[in-house]
């Protein structure tokens, strides 16, 4: 019995990082970025969700703005700063995102100070009893929506024509562009579809975990573990090694000695998928980019 | 960096005293401090320090707000005998190599004769060491780490985890039957892990058990830290955290129904100005928070005037939390430890030992008397108050009461030695 308590709250906190690992996998497969600035971008949604709420302008307006919010930042980065590092190594790229999470975090430290702040969604007041544990309809939303994004977006990028165009941006850049495909169009659509699952997942920490930049901010890194249990690649991968690390981290806590490692849990079982996918090879994530 | 220069007090004094006189005329209290001439200082300046942490994950700058502001009222109000008050305040951003540079810009390059209103523990923790070699003394505001209670030069006056924390165990005991409680502190060892194991032994002492469950800082799980609570079988949790995520925790409980699972008590940093807008009605008349000085609207003399030098002196977006209580008692004390000095001999030195000799100074923000002594570790501010959260705000459950706790041992020989008990 106490086993599935800990299964369940391991699974719903699992979803959250499933859900930042998926938005950040579908934003490399087709431009090739690890977007490290992807929890303050859901940091600066959800703080614009609890100001326009604050406004007293109706809730669908407020949700709706941190997706557009989380939508306008991404798109912004990808539209304006990410092309002048289209060539650029992945690496490269990857800690250009660093410097545009800091650049947001400072921004959200000099909007908003440093009070107590709340969002509330109606889900959070309707709950069902999974193995004892109360679940709110709110984290069975973040699970559904992460399990829905994943078999949406694969289809989309394997049926669609812009699919198919962000799968062949990812694989080759020059390429894609000597065939005549749409390259700013096509990465513009990437980066507002990864910003609008920022913004949401931004909405959803504020209301699930608690509403502080900081810590909706570095929520990135359970979702960058997440996100290379899929290899940076695989969406179903991506969300399954998020439910794991979920369900890891809560478990630990049965166990009194581990307890006060369960932050290790994330990078643990990304250092030991990396290993795993390193055997026999040299390079991991430069390959292909 | 934040100057509150002699020309700048001159300067403001005018608009300053016909503000507070507004301020009055609105039914606000006059602020009162220092000489209380309504001259502005103009003599040579005496430079003073404060460091604050203010950036994300948290702001800690009340202290120092409180102590410029205070601070400025002084300077327009006759200053230290004539001399005005140099206030130099610099934010370490929770940086401990730029804690360490403010400092010694402060202690080494500006000659800073103390410190006060303090409140970064990454400052602190770096900076304890360079105090006591410079010989200058922290009369700090705001701190949760072990170094601020345990520094020759560190004095703080709020009293941070340890006793708060008993002080709300304590309360628990007595009042709602508690035999065990879960301290859930953050997994950092000078802090949450330092203020837990206090706890556990104060419960032992007391015949009950007492178990520590500490998270990162950052963690996102609150549910299995909530859950581990569950496994461990305790009747009380013990809050040992910021805010924030201790209102984390209380929306996790919420969630699963728990808060007649447990007694909830906490120590101060729940006690926040807009807690009650966060909480809401569930945990009306089931959280319990022991507070380190007087309520935000006690009508003692140095809290209304606290409110009125916040009011007359105060800065856009001053923080008016604890620390900025923490902040104007500290400035305070200061000021007329300052006052009983003979002008022209204002050094480093001499008001070094001019704090040390702090003894049994009185506020209604305090529950006992302040003091520094000449102790390796301070600890004055160590009996506080319980509230109770109602709602729609707070209602003091029990007043004063001393804390009897190993802990505080030391602090009452210290006391004993200097006539305070």
């Amino acid at each position: 019995m106490v086993y599935g308590l800990f299964l369940v709250s391991g699974l719903a906190v699992g979803s959250l990082y499933a859900l930042g690992g998926i938005g950040l996998v579908i934003l490399r497969n087709s431009t090739g970025v690890l977007n490290f600035a992807y929890g303050a971008i859901a940091a600066a949604s959800a703080m614009c969700a609890w100001q326009v709420s604050d406004w007293g302008l109706p809730g669908v307006i407020s949700w709706l703005s941190a997706v557009a919010v989380g939508m306008a930042l991404s798109v912004a980065y990808g539209r304006f700063i990410a092309p002048s590092l289209a060539w650029r190594e992945p690496a490269v790229k990857a800690v250009a995102t660093l410097g545009y999470m800091l650049i947001l975090l400072g921004v959200i430290g000099l909007i908003w100070d440093d009070a107590l702040r709340k969002i509330s969604l109606p889900s959070d007041t309707v709950a069902v009893s999974v193995l004892g544990v109360r679940v709110t309809l709110t984290r069975i939303i973040a699970f559904t929506v992460s399990v829905a994004v994943v078999v949406g977006m694969v289809q989309y990028l394997n049926r669609s024509r812009t699919g198919l165009n962000m799968r062949a941006l990812a694989d080759n850049r020059d390429h894609s562009a000597l065939l005549g495909i749409p390259i700013i169009k096509t990465e513009t659509l990437a980066w507002g579809i990864s910003g609008a699952l920022a913004g949401f997942t931004g909405l959803i920490f504020g209301s699930l975990v608690r509403l502080e930049p900081t810590v909706i901010t570095f929520m990135v890194i359970p979702a960058v573990a997440a996100a290379i249990c899929g290899r940076l690649h695989s969406l179903p991968l991506t969300l399954a090694g998020g439910l794991l690390i979920g369900v890891v981290e809560s478990m630990l806590t049965l166990y009194r000695p581990a307890a006060g490692l369960r932050s290790m849990a994330p990078f643990l079982i990304a250092a030991l998928v990396i290993l795993w996918m390193q055997r026999g090879e040299k390079l991991t994530f430069a390959k292909g980019a | 960096m934040k100057r509150v220069t002699t020309l700048l007090a001159g300067a403001a004094a005018l608009c300053l005293a016909s503000f507070a006189t507004a301020a009055a005329a609105d039914g606000h209290a006059t602020a009162s401090c220092g000489l209380g001439t309504g001259k502005a200082a103009t003599g040579d300046a005496i430079k003073v320090g404060g460091i604050n942490g203010n950036a994300p994950p948290g702001d800690f700058s009340g202290g120092t707000d409180a102590a410029a502001a205070y601070f400025a009222c002084v300077n327009a109000n006759g200053g230290i005998n004539g001399r005005p008050i140099e206030y130099i305040v610099e934010n370490d951003q929770w940086n401990p190599e730029l804690a360490g540079q403010v400092a010694t810009k402060l202690v080494v390059d500006e000659g800073v004769v103390a410190l006060v209103g303090n409140g970064s523990v990454v400052s602190m923790a770096v900076n304890a060491k360079l105090y006591e070699e410079q010989g200058v003394m922290a009369m700090a505001s705001g701190c949760a780490i072990s170094e601020c209670y345990e520094s020759a030069n560190i004095v703080s006056t709020n009293q941070g985890p340890v006793p708060s924390g008993i002080g709300a165990l304590k309360f628990a005991i007595e009042e709602l039957g508690t035999t065990s409680a879960a301290c859930i502190g953050f997994n950092i060892p000078n802090n949450g892990g330092w203020a837990c194991d206090w706890m556990n032994k104060y419960m032992a002492s007391k015949g009950g058990r007492g178990v520590s469950i500490l998270m990162d800082p950052t963690a996102v799980d609150l549910n299995s830290v909530y859950l581990q609570a569950i496994a461990e079988g305790v009747d009380t949790i013990l809050l040992m955290l910021p805010a924030g995520p201790a209102i984390g925790l209380l929306k996790v409980a919420e969630e699963q129904g728990g808060r007649d699972l447990f007694k909830w008590v906490s120590p101060t940093p729940l006690y926040e100005p807009g807690v009650e807008a966060v909480l809401g009605d569930y945990w009306a008349n089931n959280l319990y928070i022991n507070i380190e000085l007087n309520q935000f609207d006690s009508t003692g003399a140095d809290n209304a005037n606290w409110a009125a030098v916040m009011d007359a002196y105060g800065q856009d977006g001053d923080r008016r939390d604890t620390f900025s209580q923490s902040g104007y008692i500290s400035a305070k004390f200061f000021v007329e430890t300052l006052l009983d000095m003979e002008p022209g001999s204002i050094d480093r030195a001499s008001v070094t030992e001019a704090i040390r000799g702090i003894s049994g100074a009185q506020s209604d923000l305090l529950c006992g008397p302040y003091y520094v002594g000449d102790g390796d570790s301070h600890q004055p501010n160590h009996a506080g108050r319980m509230v109770k959260f109602t709602g729609t705000g707070f209602e003091l459950v029990r007043d004063c009461y001393e804390l009897d706790t190993a802990y505080l041992e030391p602090f009452f020989e210290q006391e004993k030695a200097l006539g305070l008990r």
